[in-house]
């Protein structure tokens, strides 16, 4: 992967709020992360455990109760304000709502370290936001005003304002939020586009753990134990994604990558039908509370088959046997089932 | 409407609104309670002798510091009026929501109260004399002080602009009790300054005046960059590497300017300030202050002249309190920005 994966790192870092004399409050400690050059770092975690503080310590907005931040091996708290924003952009949650500002002029404001007291652009400054516009791809909003553009290519704008910026490290407060799933998909590829092709080192926190898995090189998993990092894969052979969850209902399959709802299955059918037919039946099934046993004697036996191009599913109960035409059918017969087998032993 | 066409829009606008206020000033030099002809008053301007002395007397002494005070006055307003509305991020900020008319009339009303008990008279035209002037800048210079304190101290732009209002509040508080013990004639004499005045300041005034205001602007003009940053708020401008307290205390220092001196020459005037950045951001369609600031500057220039034209509305014996006039020209446009825009939020 990368030559120099310490571009941004952390020693033993605690977040929080630093008031005046017992004020002083972490709410997160003994954090040592780093970010390389070229990386995509998803930084992943319960709600209200300090993503945001964390991110916003990194970008110096707020100051860490203890411990150093490094950039590039400097303290970044010897650098000046100008220089730090030569070398750290920072996308955060709150929705930019200015009137009659265009796209183009607020990718423009990214080049505010490099002008003078005026502001005016130079020739290179245009170039650079040119190509940030060009990057992301809003080219044909550059002229529309911010408030008339959708949510995701607000987020494009405000990529593209960072990359105009010129920096190393980008660091970006939730920037999947409020987007519908494509838009999600389309951004975090975006990040990773730039991160490869730009050699950028970004930070994203997020709560899309199966679009972090897909395009991050990196996760920072900030768990109430402590904080880990690692490529996703490595976590999840782990089982730190588990841990995550280990109190609530949801649980998180290993073998998928991904978190599902920990269901209550008090019956069992079996089933037998092509694999993908199969999987979704197995799906819906499961939601209404049905375990699928493969290979055992079942009192119930669903087989899917094609009848006339048609899929059908036959299930076999007892003596009774219904075909029924999809799998919406097939879940309300079921229902009907064992509501009359309740009826019948309670009588 | 791509980039070309929105730059040959802005050089159209620019010098339409250059034209008219040249038209404007010389209307209002035309304009005023005794009539005087035209070709007379080209004539005094351009040096020559006027066909009856007191028409030059008039002409030099009156119409023409009335003119440019109008024409300082609406420019001022109209800035520091910019300046807080993009400061703030709010657009119902005006150059008075820091406290500074509040200052100015705390200071003119120790004033009359202080000189009625020395005199045992209430000086009858408080407008435009030094000691007025003084009082009320002094006055706003105080709330000015107790602003920049605030901001040294608080980070939270909220916080700094309800601090704001509730100086303003505490000082028109004490404004009332001092008015509750005076007599009648210190508060008819205190009333008639709060009504504000473009005609009490003299040639020798505007030499104060003009100074001041343009000193105002230049600080302004100096902090485009700055302001168009504020624009995004607080986080991203300190993470674009600005000193926020050292803008903001830039920003309130040349607001306190404008609208401090101003306010000490000519009284409060109402919603010119609040208005015409609103006009201006209707007329251009920006929100770069390179554009903004210099649009505001002619659109408050034009405004504060018509203004004081329809105070002067021939066949009255004097003019009407341009306080007034400003507040009825300025609500109907503040209402109909409200309302069209709906969403306050991003008003801007």
């Amino acid at each position: 992967m990368s030559t120099n994966n310490r571009i941004l790192h952390t020693r033993n870092v605690s977040i929080g709020f630093s008031g005046k004399k017992d004020n002083t409050r972490a709410i997160y400690s003994d954090i040592n992360v780093s970010a390389g050059e070229s990386e995509l770092v998803a930084l992943f975690g319960p709600n209200g455990i300090g993503k945001s503080t964390l991110l916003r310590s990194l970008v110096r907005l707020l100051s860490p109760v203890s411990g150093d931040i490094y950039l590039y091996e400097n303290n970044i708290n010897s650098l000046s304000g100008n220089n730090l924003a030569k070398q750290v952009g920072f996308v955060s949650t709150e929705t930019v709502s200015v009137n009659n500002l265009t796209v183009y002029d607020l990718v423009s404001l990214g080049r505010y370290p490099y002008t003078g007291w005026l502001g005016r652009l130079h020739q290179q400054d245009i170039e650079k936001v040119e190509d940030a516009i060009n990057m992301v791809g809003i080219s044909s909003l550059r002229n529309k005003y911010i408030n008339q553009i959708s949510d995701g290519e607000r987020q494009r704008t405000m990529i593209a304002k960072t990359l105009a910026q010129d920096t190393a490290v980008i660091v970006l407060d939730e920037p999947t939020a409020f987007l519908d799933l494509p838009n999600k998909y389309e951004v975090v590829h975006l990040l990773h586009k730039l991160a490869g092709e730009r050699g950028k080192t970004i930070v994203f926190s997020t709560h899309d753990l199966n679009i972090a898995i897909q395009e991050a090189d990196k996760i920072w998993l900030m768990l109430p134990e402590g904080i880990m990092q690692g490529s996703p894969e490595d976590l999840i052979l782990e089982g730190s994604f588990g841990k995550m969850f280990e109190h609530t209902n949801l649980m998180f399959n290993t073998g998928k990558g991904e978190f599902r709802i920990k269901r209550d299955l008090r019956r069992r059918t079996g089933l037998r039908g092509p694999k993908k037919e199969v999987w979704w039946t197995r799906n819906a099934l499961e939601r209404i509370g049905i375990e699928v046993r493969d290979n055992e004697s079942n009192d119930i036996m669903i087989t899917i088959t094609f009848i006339g191009g048609k899929r059908s599913w036959k299930v076999s109960a007892g003596n009774s046997t219904r075909h029924l035409e999809s799998i919406y059918d097939l879940c309300v017969h079921l229902a009907d089932i064992y509501t009359r087998d309740q009826d019948y032993q309670t009588s | 409407m791509n980039k070309e066409n929105r730059q040959n829009k802005n050089t159209i606008l620019f010098i339409v609104l250059s034209v008219t206020i040249i038209i404007a000033f010389l209307a209002n030099l035309f304009t005023g309670t005794v009539q005087v002809p035209v070709q007379e008053i080209l004539r005094i301007l351009s040096g020559g002798e006027a066909s009856r002395p007191e028409w030059g007397v008039i002409v030099t002494e009156l119409r023409l510091p009335r003119s440019v005070t109008a024409l300082t006055a609406g420019i001022g307003l109209s800035v520091s009026g910019l300046l807080m509305q993009t400061v703030f991020r709010n657009p119902l900020a005006g150059p008075y929501v820091l406290g500074i008319s509040a200052g100015a009339s705390l200071g003119v009303a120790i004033v009359v109260m202080g000189l009625s008990f020395i005199t045992g008279s209430a000086s009858p035209a408080l407008q435009g004399s030094w000691t007025t002037v003084i009082a009320a800048w002094l006055g706003s210079g105080l709330v000015l002080m107790l602003i920049l304190l605030v901001s040294f101290r608080v980070r939270d732009i909220m916080t700094i602009l309800i601090l704001g209002i509730m100086f303003g509040s505490a000082t028109t508080a004490l404004v009332s009790v001092m008015q509750f013990f005076s007599t009648e004639a210190m508060l008819k004499s205190f009333m008639i300054w709060t009504m504000g005045s473009l005609g009490g300041v003299t040639n020798n005034q505007l030499w104060i005046l003009v100074p001041a205001v343009a000193g105002g602007v230049v600080i302004s003009l100096g902090s485009v960059k700055l302001l168009n940053m504020m624009l995004l708020g607080e986080n991203y401008s300190r993470i674009m590497g600005m000193n926020i307290t050292l803008a903001r205390i830039l920003v309130f220092f040349s607001t306190s300017l404008l609208a401090g001196t101003i306010t000490a020459f000519c009284g409060p005037i109402a919603f010119v300030g609040i208005a015409v950045p609103h006009l201006s951001r209707l007329l251009f369609r920006n929100a770069d202050h390179a554009i903004l600031l210099p649009a505001t500057i002619l659109v408050g220039g034009i405004v504060m002249l018509a203004g004081d034209i329809i105070a002067q509305l021939p066949g009255l014996e004097s003019s009407l309190p341009i306080n007034s006039v400003t507040a009825l020209l300025g609500i109907p446009i503040v209402i109909w920005i409200v309302i069209r825009n709906q969403k306050l939020t991003g008003i801007f």
